[in-house]
């Protein structure tokens, strides 16, 4: 089929869809009301064709790589394409089908010619509310998705073009900012507008044929990418093990394992063995699974390509249902980016060994979310700070792992200015910084350090806080002799009195109390006493070390004066 | 003393472009770069154009020595002063990974490193109030670390100096007493913008690059005084405007852009000339394009710039007004390959100058644009570069066909193949700067500069249906020609959330009037008339809850607050299809530039050429989708102002070649640049 078109134009056309992707995600992040959205760039766009098939996507973040395609399979079957009709706008956010929890409501545009289905345009955004038990919707103690707030199972909310207004009706007096939320809805639906006229205006200039085609040029392009760079992956059966440390209603810690085989060009990951679903809500479903998954896929195969599902062609997935990564109705899923973050620690664990300039050790893994609800009196609206942190990775055949950086479940997430937190929310900020008190992660190549941010309560009323942080028991790992990273942790603090918890469900505050989020130095790659002797004596300089830790882990003798290397001292302890 | 110079110093050449005020006359000059002592370089180029400096009114010049020293990290050891609990926000930056399935990503590291980063007591809220008073005592081991550590320069970045300064300025003033031979760089004395990460990135840099700058300025300055200069020296700004040397040496950091702000301000000027406000302009060079776009006569600028800045890394932030231009990796010496899943790509990747293009001979393998160029039969194998470096059209085709043979391709086939993809890529990055932002290239001209840009610029006008193309005289120097028509220029801005309403009118008044104020004084004190001054304002406008704002022109005098917000909801339509009229909107920051008015225009060169030129030749060229036609091949120095003739059509010049597809039609304007009319 493919020689009938001229492949140039294939590839220029490939480019242009890229490109479409793109400049939803451009509309959708600038137009949005949610700083989730803006700042955090919890949200994704792009384009499947006809049968569902992801062939270009723009991602803020790592958790939609594979939820596209099974909620639009979905809308397809309850409605079919014969059902559909140029202008229809659907919405879902059911986490059983595809989807993530109930915050992240996906719209999905079918897109019409020659008289018929040719593809799909996608967005999907974090609302900060979308009701149910508590502000934000993700109660961390959640036992059933009833209290996560209104499901939208798939619903037509523009008709033909018409805007379904008893649906717009329905949202608003369901959710507790409903000026945020119908923003946010209008900015996912200029997005999918955006998506529909770029296609259009393709099939227009290049011929609905070539474009068609260039969809399978896209496909069959990702596909050739993902085999060629796996061959290079030795086969094999790869295994790790892990723990999620509590599910929001109990803090027993949950075993997790994986099975991961390698083949000449694939790959097939094998879940079976997870704990039971939680009864808090750490569960996540399939789709937020597959996106874990998929991420260490592109990582090891191509991490700069664009996303399309032909990447994932060679991959295979095995879990049974009714897991804690394969949550069922009514299990609830609001902190399913907890279980996604440890499913995809899991798989890059199992990996790490045989790909060591791709994956290094493991990494704070957890987003770290803490909430501060309440009331502005200045501007007399309810107020929900909810912010992810960044945390430390871990060490690599590379180098040392990064500080202060945002975990792999999330991407292009900007943390927020102090400035700017400021001039938004009753509190102050007094403290961000490096949390190289925590020290851990030690190696040839070290791991990165974790935060230590701090909230003063300032101005605001009736404030509660929660939070789910995970990794606050389980450490991050080492790879290659490297040594254990450090735990995340939330403190509330109160007259003195510090009070540390990892996941905790409402915790009235006061004025003038501290919030303190803490995270983790990242795990380390190689002996520390393999450490270029130079480069402790920088990290004691810059304060990443001290003397003693150098000492005593690195095997490195430091004149405590100059603080520059003793060379015989660390002959000396080095050939101890 | 009737001539304005222009010198702008690239990597390879430093150019220099003569008016005279009187005659009108231009002379051009070119000189070899001089890295080792870049003044050298200026004053050869000022000789290679036989003038004397005696008779020189004023020189522009734009430099790259703030960018050199900011990529190749080779400026001033320098320290940090911050605001207790904040010493790590340079080294946490924002946390992004741009580059998000990249599990071993790397941030930008940062030009300060732990040890030089100190911290003060202190506190200020974000209306300025103080809510704990700075304890100067704190700067005592601060100083005492810099004299041990020979700490070169010193940025100070407190959280919310933007809304009060007075902090800033005590340390500063304090350090300077302490340290007298350490500048001292304070981030509310370049930007009143908010963002602390970003505010003390762009302290850093202006400290870390200051001390070489004014080395360099100084030297120059001296250097031309020897000559004979007596007239005033003027910088190029990355605004586009020029600045004295003064407050060049004060913040540096706004000369990061220096050169390329410069060709886009050429263009603008051009486009006022030819009637035509709103231009697409495009500059090819070896290695890379760059695109921006000019509406209403003024370049769009941005304070969202960063260096090193690629879309899978995040860069380093600098919150000053730039020129906002888009640069890809695409140029004459992009090399075509096939990657990991059987497509063909063209660049990032340059064959540069060594070895360069296949075609070169220097054992260039890989196929480049240049040699898809000569083989397409676009460029003349004796005539590159006036004839001094000869091609080796073989040499090409055998690239073409190693490439070609592993795909199932014909080396012409490749050759327009990779054509295609290049000129692809710049349509991209085109409509970046246009569509993407709301406007339609069918209102512009494309104005092409470069050596490569008259070579596509004609393919490209055809694709995005522009008014027409225009290839200026001298487009190898335009650069330097667009600095001789720089205005001074000096920008203000300041972070103050504001709800959009009639009663915020008075506060609005006030700031702007403020700015106005602040920026009409600097323009004062670097001698500039304020007599011809003209003022802009502009307010980042949001609908309340967004973050992400709109630049909103506003007009001068007392502020409409309806008038503004009508123009806010209109721009937000044109930016992102839709608007929230009726949602409460706020006004975020405020800024004003003022410019010092313009330079006069050189009159057009006198029509040299006869009415009828002879032709230099034919050849067969390779129009790709317009098909293989005998082309004429004209030398442009043979052709008079108002000459006309129908594509197929090469017009070959010592710089650049400019292609006319057939049906097309080549003019010579009144102002000599080639206009190609598309339809």
């Amino acid at each position: 089929v493919e020689e009938r078109f001229d492949p140039f134009e294939v590839e220029i056309l490939k480019d242009k869809l890229a490109a479409t992707a793109d400049e939803m995600g451009v509309v959708l992040a600038r137009t949005s009301m949610s700083p989730i959205v803006y700042e955090v760039l919890d949200f994704a766009c792009g384009l499947t064709d006809s049968t569902a098939r992801v062939i270009a996507q723009t991602n803020g973040l790592t958790l939609f790589t594979g939820t596209f395609g099974p909620q639009v399979e979905g809308l397809i079957a309850d409605y079919g394409l014969d059902g559909m009709r140029p202008g229809d706008v659907f919405a879902t956010n059911v986490p059983y089908r595809g989807g993530t929890h109930t915050c992240d409501v996906c719209l999905v545009k079918p897109i019409f010619a020659g008289g018929r289905v040719i593809a799909f345009a996608v967005s999907v955004t974090h609302w900060i509310d979308i009701g149910g038990a508590v502000p934000g919707s993700i109660p961390p103690d959640a036992t059933d998705i009833y209290q996560e707030g209104l499901r939208l199972p798939g619903v037509r909310i523009y008709d033909a073009g018409s805007r379904v207004d008893s649906i717009f009706a329905l949202i608003a007096a369901n959710i507790r900012l409903p000026r945020t939320g119908l923003g946010d809805l209008n900015a996912g639906t200029a997005a999918v507008a955006i998506g529909e006229r770029r296609l259009l205006e393709a099939c227009e200039r290049y011929g609905l044929d070539l474009v068609l085609a260039s969809f399978e040029r896209v496909l069959e392009h990702g596909e050739r990418t993902a085999r060629a760079a796996l061959t290079r992956i030795p086969n094999g059966l790869y295994r790790a093990e892990g723990v999620i440390d509590g599910d929001g209603v109990s803090d027993a810690q949950l075993p997790i394992e994986v099975a991961v085989t390698v083949g000449d060009d694939w790959l097939h990951a094998d879940f079976t063995g997870c704990a039971p679903q939680a009864a808090g809500p750490v569960n996540c479903s399939t789709g937020a699974l597959l996106s874990a998954c998929k991420t260490v896929v592109r990582a090891i195969t191509a991490p700069a390509a664009r996303s399309n599902d032909g990447f994932f062609a060679p991959f295979s997935l095995t879990i049974p249902p009714g897991t804690v990564f394969s949550a069922e109705p009514p299990a609830p899923t609001g902190w399913y980016y907890e279980g996604a973050a440890f499913a995809n620690d899991l798989f890059w664990k199992a990996l790490a060994p045989v790909c060591p300039d791709r994956l290094g050790a493991g990494s704070y893994t957890s987003l770290c979310c803490s909430y501060v609800v309440g009331r502005d009196p200045e501007a007399d609206e309810l107020f929900v700070l909810a912010e992810p942190n960044v945390g430390g990775w871990g060490g690599s055949a590379l180098g040392d792992g990064e500080s202060a950086l945002i975990a792999t479940t999330d991407g292009d997430t900007y943390n927020f200015p102090a400035e700017v937190v400021e001039a938004r929310f009753p509190v102050l900020v007094e403290r961000y910084e490096l949390n190289v008190a925590a020290q851990g992660g030690a190696g040839k190549h070290r791991g990165g350090f974790g935060v230590v941010r701090e909230y003063r309560l300032h101005g605001g009323e009736d404030v509660s806080g929660y939070g789910s942080i995970g990794g606050s028991d389980r450490r991050p790992w080492g790879l290659a002799g490297g040594s254990e990273g450090t735990t995340n942790y939330l403190e509330y603090v109160r007259d003195g009195t510090v009070e540390r918890r990892g996941r905790v469900a409402h915790v009235s505050l006061e004025e003038g109390q501290v919030v303190r989020s803490v995270t983790g130095t990242g795990g380390g790659f190689g002996d520390p006493r393999e450490r270029d002797p130079e480069r402790v004596r920088d990290d004691v300089r810059d304060g990443y070390v001290t003397i003693e830790c150098a000492r005593e882990i690195y095997a490195v003798a430091l004149d405590p004066e100059t603080l520059e290397v003793d060379a015989a001292g660390t002959a000396g302890l080095r050939s101890g | 003393m009737s001539l304005r110079l222009a010198t702008d110093i690239g990597g390879t050449f430093s150019d220099l472009v003569a008016f005279d005020e009187v005659t009108g006359a231009l002379t051009i000059g070119k000189a070899s770069t001089t890295p080792d002592d870049l003044p050298q370089g200026v004053l050869d180029a000022v000789g290679a154009a036989g003038v004397s400096p005696a008779d020189v009114a004023e020189l522009v010049h734009g430099t790259t020595v703030v960018i050199n020293a900011l990529t190749e990290r080779s400026g001033a050891r320098t320290a940090l002063v911050t605001t207790q609990g904040f010493r790590d926000v340079l080294e946490i930056a924002r946390g992004n990974r741009p580059d998000m399935y990249n599990l071993v990503s790397r941030k930008p590291s940062p030009f300060v490193p732990r040890r030089h980063r100190f911290e003060v007591r202190e506190r200020v809220d974000r209306h300025g109030v103080v809510l704990r008073p700075l304890e100067l005592d704190d700067l005592e081991a601060v100083v005492s670390a810099c004299r041990r550590d020979g700490i070169e320069a010193i940025a100070v970045c407190l959280l919310h100096s933007y809304a009060r300064p007075a902090h800033e300025e005590a340390v500063r003033d304090a350090l300077l007493v302490a340290l007298p031979d350490v500048p001292v760089t304070i981030s509310s004395g370049i930007t009143r913008e908010w963002r602390e990460y970003e505010r003390s990135s762009t302290a850093v840099l202006n400290a870390y690059v200051q001390p070489a700058v004014e080395r360099y300025l100084d030297a120059l300055e001296r250097r031309l005084h020897d000559e004979g200069l007596r007239g005033p020296v003027r910088i190029v700004q990355s605004n586009g405007g020029t600045t004295a040397l003064r407050s060049a040496r004060a913040t540096p950091i706004r000369l990061v852009e220096s050169g390329p702000a410069a060709g886009v301000i050429g263009a603008a000027r051009l486009g006022e000339r030819l009637g035509e406000p709103n231009v697409l302009y495009l500059d090819i060079g070896g290695t890379t394009a760059k695109c921006s776009l000019i509406r209403d006569g003024e370049p769009a600028t941005t304070t969202e710039y960063r260096i090193e800045w690629r879309p899978d890394y995040a860069g380093h932030p600098i919150m000053v007004p730039v020129v906002d231009i888009v640069e890809i990796g695409a140029g004459g010496g992009s090399i075509a390959w096939v990657d990991e899943g059987g497509s063909v790509r063209v660049g990032p990747r340059s064959a540069g100058a060594e070895p360069g293009p296949a075609c070169y001979g220097r054992g260039g393998e890989s196929p480049t644009v240049t040699d898809a160029k000569l083989a397409a039969g676009v460029l003349d194998p004796e005539y590159f570069l006036g004839g001094r470096l000869r091609l080796h059209p073989q040499l090409a085709w055998d690239a073409l066909r190693r490439l070609g043979d592993g795909l199932g391709l014909a080396p012409a086939e490749l050759a327009n193949g990779i054509i295609r993809l290049v000129n692809a890529n710049m349509i991209s990055a085109l409509k970046l700067v246009s569509v993407r932002r709301g406007h339609d290239p069918r209102d512009f001209v494309l104005v092409a500069a470069g050596g490569g840009g008259a070579m596509h610029a004609a393919a490209l006008g055809a694709e995005l249906q522009v008014k027409r193309v225009v290839v200026p005289p001298h487009s190898g120097v335009f650069s330097a020609w667009g600095m001789g028509l720089a205005e001074a220029r000096a920008d203000a801005a300041r972070t103050c959330v504001l709800e959009a309403s009639a009663s915020t009118a008075p506060e609005l008044d006030a700031i702007f009037g403020e700015l106005e104020r602040e920026v009409a004084t600097g323009l004062v004190a670097e001698g500039a008339h304020t007599g011809s001054a003209r003022y802009e304002r502009s307010a980042d406008m949001r609908y309340r809850g967004q973050e992400h704002a709109v630049r909103v022109p506003i007009a001068l005098g007392a502020v409409s607050v309806g008038a503004v917000e009508a123009d806010f909801h209109a721009l937000h339509r044109q930016k992102y299809t839709f608007d929230l009229e009726g949602d409460p909107v706020e006004i975020v920051t405020c800024h004003v530039s003022v410019f010092g008015g313009r330079a006069p225009m050189p009159s057009p060169p006198s029509p040299t050429g006869t009415a009828t030129p002879a032709a230099k030749g034919c050849r067969r060229v390779d129009f790709d989708a317009d098909g293989i036609h005998e082309a004429t091949v004209f030398d442009r120095g043979d052709l008079p102002i108002g000459f006309q003739a129908p594509g197929p059509v090469v017009v070959e010049e010592e710089t650049t070649t400019a292609l006319v597809h057939p049906g097309q039609t080549l003019e010579v304007d009144e102002a000599g640049n080639l206009a190609v009319w598309l339809v």
